[in-house]
């Protein structure tokens, strides 16, 4: 009985605002990633609503954006319409492929430049877009501080994908991770995460029929 | 009743309002007489009351550059005014500091040089006078709708209206000091229900007020003839006469003094005490901004340039605020030396727009890539045609007053759309920012093309029925397109595959895309989807035509 009681006031204690316990998951806004177990890793539930997120990849192109696609379709069904910005990306963006996987071809804004923080950043703090997407050549950690300031600002969601090299580097992106394909899937190794979980984490791609519905 | 009939009765009733109780105009005291008089009766609606501005040192204050207060004014260096038309050089007017060395107006520049010389000369600029008296005119437009000018250094404004609204008249004219003193300028006030009068008293007596037309004979009796600004052969021709004052005129005969004088000075007379209306030109504000401003050096920097522009920009704010208007094209026109052709820079808004903030910042992006062939001289600003500007837009994506941030709580959208577009296009150009659409074709290079970004972005998305008319065309497509295996990524060009590539595993394909023989653009062209030793998956495709050749299109990033 009073080991009851004491367990009840230091659950009560626990509940005090001041007390970070490192593995709680912080309450905020989140989005799911379209696939459920992934969301499992991800503190909170999935992507931030808003905050940055770092995805490291050996080479652009190799499906990370697949990553992205039930997300970014999920953003632009959102209510009050705004825009998801393609900033300085490596290729081009293929509409007929995304109008397939849901997402609103008129909600695209493409920025082709060479100082793609800046624009990322402006992008982010505007509160004119519901998600934005970066490759830049280069990054340095103040730069990175300044986007995910502005992620809050403009209650956005930015993925800044970098080489595979900047994985030494310290960032203050909220959430980090590496992407590497595998055959039908891929391999996530989360390098940073808040409050979620840590190591590597294998994603099968959601068959093809889904893909429409995902 | 002809007015002359009256002569002989009007003159009476003057003379017996007289010793009405009345406040006497104090002399010294700068303020206006404002406490009401205690008999006030109430007012019809018509009589009107109007508030005259003179500017006692307009010619001084246009040339000498604002001082942030009077006490720097005080400590800066003795100023005067140049006669500008007659080639003689005599000072027409001379600011306190000049006064203190003994510098008075009528000296020759030669003399008063002798005596004070720190004295900083400037020829009499009526443009710069001009525009002085039309800003002032507009702060006017502030306090009351009817606004009148009367060159060359007074401003009208009839104010029985604004009285109520503004908390009578000491507050008022406090409103109008202030507004006044931000311009740099000095004024002189006086109320009267006639404009004449009111010119008059502000021209010749401090702090003349007189609200009721049965007073205003009796107020401005004392005033001297030169208040009324008549030619000084006929001023003269009446002090030889014994007449002086105001008073002393209106009591002489009616037609004699129309013999002697001409009618239009007797009409005067009569506009002065409201015998007769006085119809006044109302003032009509610009309905486009121009301003310019010439720095102290040239300039070559952007910074400082723009910094230059940030009170031109203010000035915009203010001229766009009062007039509830804004704008969608700002002209910035940067002048060089002669030889040197004026650099241009045009600021296009996606929506209208009148805070000072958002022109210097987009400013700012444009001087930033603006290459100059030389320093700058002038630089001048021109807005474009005035939008009138809604209280409150209502509908999707518009209204940005909303408590929520956008995104939140359905925030809705509001100017942070266009803003994030023009920043970007400022800076990156306008080709470099661009919105997709489909197009229904087959040919992968064509079935999508880079469109203008929605302003107004429509709440449904692309598979909705009813999307945004650039979008409503590709509903179609994209519904037949479900069930094909389209890359997210598609290459600027096709590249070759490279000949040393192996383990390539086919996943899919082949699809054959064979169209567009009517544009001289056709393809003829088998697709693969094949998967690269790395798990990576790619788009090729291998020509129809000989060479046959294998290229990537396409990645599933």
């Amino acid at each position: 009985m009073s080991s009851q009681a004491s367990d009840r006031s230091l659950l009560d204690l626990l509940q005090h605002p001041a007390i970070w316990r490192g593995r709680s998951h912080a309450a905020f806004a989140t989005l799911s990633t379209g696939y459920p177990a992934l969301d499992d890793c991800l503190p909170g539930g999935g992507w931030p609503r808003a905050g940055l997120v770092e995805i490291l990849t050996p080479r652009y192109g190799a499906g990370e954006l697949r990553l992205l696609v039930p997300a970014l379709a999920k953003l632009t069904q959102l209510a009050p319409p705004r825009w998801l910005a393609w900033i300085a990306p490596p290729f081009e963006p293929f509409a007929p492929a995304l109008a397939q996987s849901g997402i609103a071809i008129e909600r695209q804004l493409v920025v082709r430049t060479e100082t793609a923080l800046w624009a990322m950043e402006q992008a982010l703090g505007s509160g004119a877009c519901d998600a934005a997407l970066a490759w830049p050549r280069r990054a340095q950690m103040r730069s990175i501080r300044r986007l995910q300031i502005a992620t809050e600002r403009g209650h956005t969601l930015g993925f800044l994908f970098r080489e595979l090299t900047s994985a030494r580097e310290s960032s203050p992106a909220g959430l980090r991770l590496v992407f590497e394909p595998q055959p039908r899937g891929a391999r996530l190794t989360f390098l940073k995460s808040r409050g979620g979980a840590r190591g590597t984490f294998d994603l099968s791609w959601i068959p093809e029929g889904n893909r429409g519905q995902a | 009743m002809h007015p002359r009939d009256r002569a002989t009765r009007w003159v009476k009733s003057g003379l017996a309002a007289a010793p009405a109780p009345l406040r006497e105009p104090r002399s010294g005291s700068p303020q206006l007489d404002l406490q009401p008089p205690p008999d006030e009766a109430p007012l019809a609606d018509a009589a009107e009351l109007w508030l005259a501005l003179h500017l006692p040192a307009l010619c001084l204050e246009a040339v000498r550059p604002q001082a942030p207060s009077a006490e720097v004014a005080a400590a800066g260096p003795p100023w005067a005014v140049l006669d500008a038309g007659t080639g003689r050089q005599r000072l027409i007017a001379v600011d306190a500091a000049a006064r203190r060395h003994s510098v008075e107006a009528g000296m020759s520049l030669s003399s008063a040089l002798a005596i004070c010389p720190s004295l900083q000369a400037r020829v009499r600029d009526p443009r710069c006078e001009r525009l002085r008296l039309l800003a002032l005119a507009e702060a006017g437009l502030g306090v009351t709708p009817r606004v009148s000018l009367e060159p060359p250094d007074a401003v009208l404004l009839e104010v029985r209206g604004s009285l109520k609204l503004f908390g009578g008249v000491e507050a008022l004219c406090e409103r109008v000091r202030l507004a006044a003193r931000q311009l740099g300028l000095t004024l002189r006030m006086a109320m009267a229900p006639t404009p004449l009068a009111a010119l008059a008293g502000a021209r010749t007596a401090a702090g003349f007020l007189v609200r009721h037309e049965a007073q205003l004979v009796s107020q401005i009796a004392p005033l001297p003839l030169s208040a009324l600004r008549w030619p000084e052969q006929t001023i003269d021709r009446l002090a030889v006469m014994g007449v002086r004052t105001l008073g002393e005129a209106l009591r002489l005969p009616r037609g004699g003094f129309a013999r002697r004088f001409g009618r239009e000075s007797l009409a005067a007379l009569d506009r002065l005490v409201g015998r007769e209306r006085e119809p006044r030109r109302a003032f009509v504000p610009r309905q486009r901004f121009r301003a310019r401003c010439d720095p102290a050096y040239e300039l070559s920097n952007h910074e400082v340039m723009l910094r230059y522009c940030q009170p031109l920009l203010a000035d915009l704010e203010q001229f766009l605020r009062s007039r509830q208007s804004a704008i969608t094209a700002l002209r910035c026109r940067l002048r060089h030396r002669p030889p040197l052709v004026a650099t241009r820079v045009e600021l296009r808004l996606a929506t209208p727009e009148f805070e000072a903030a958002r022109f210097a910042a987009l400013l700012a992006e444009h001087l930033a890539r603006l290459p100059l062939p030389g320093p700058v001289r002038r630089i001048e600003l021109r807005s474009g045609e005035l939008v009138a500007l809604a209280p409150e837009r209502e509908g999707p994506g518009a209204g940005s007053g909303s408590l929520w941030r956008p995104g939140e709580h359905g925030g809705a959208v509001g100017r942070e759309t266009p803003a994030l577009l023009e920043r970007l296009r400022a800076r990156l150009g306008t080709e470099a920012v661009y919105g997709l659409c489909l197009v229904p074709e087959h040919r992968p290079e064509a079935c999508w093309r880079i469109a203008e970004p929605a302003m107004m972005l429509s709440s449904r998305s692309a598979s909705g029925p009813t999307a945004s008319p650039a979008a409503a065309p590709a509903a179609a497509p994209a519904a037949a397109m479900t069930a094909l295996h389209r890359p997210l990524w598609l290459l600027q060009q096709p590249e070759p595959l490279p000949r040393g590539l192996t383990g390539l595993q086919r996943l899919r394909g082949p699809e054959r895309i064979e169209s567009g023989w009517w544009d001289g653009h056709d393809v003829a062209r088998d697709y693969y989807v094949v998967s690269d030793p790395q798990g990576a998956e790619l788009w090729v495709f291998r020509e129809r035509q000989p060479p046959q050749r294998w290229f990537i299109h396409g990645l599933f990033g």
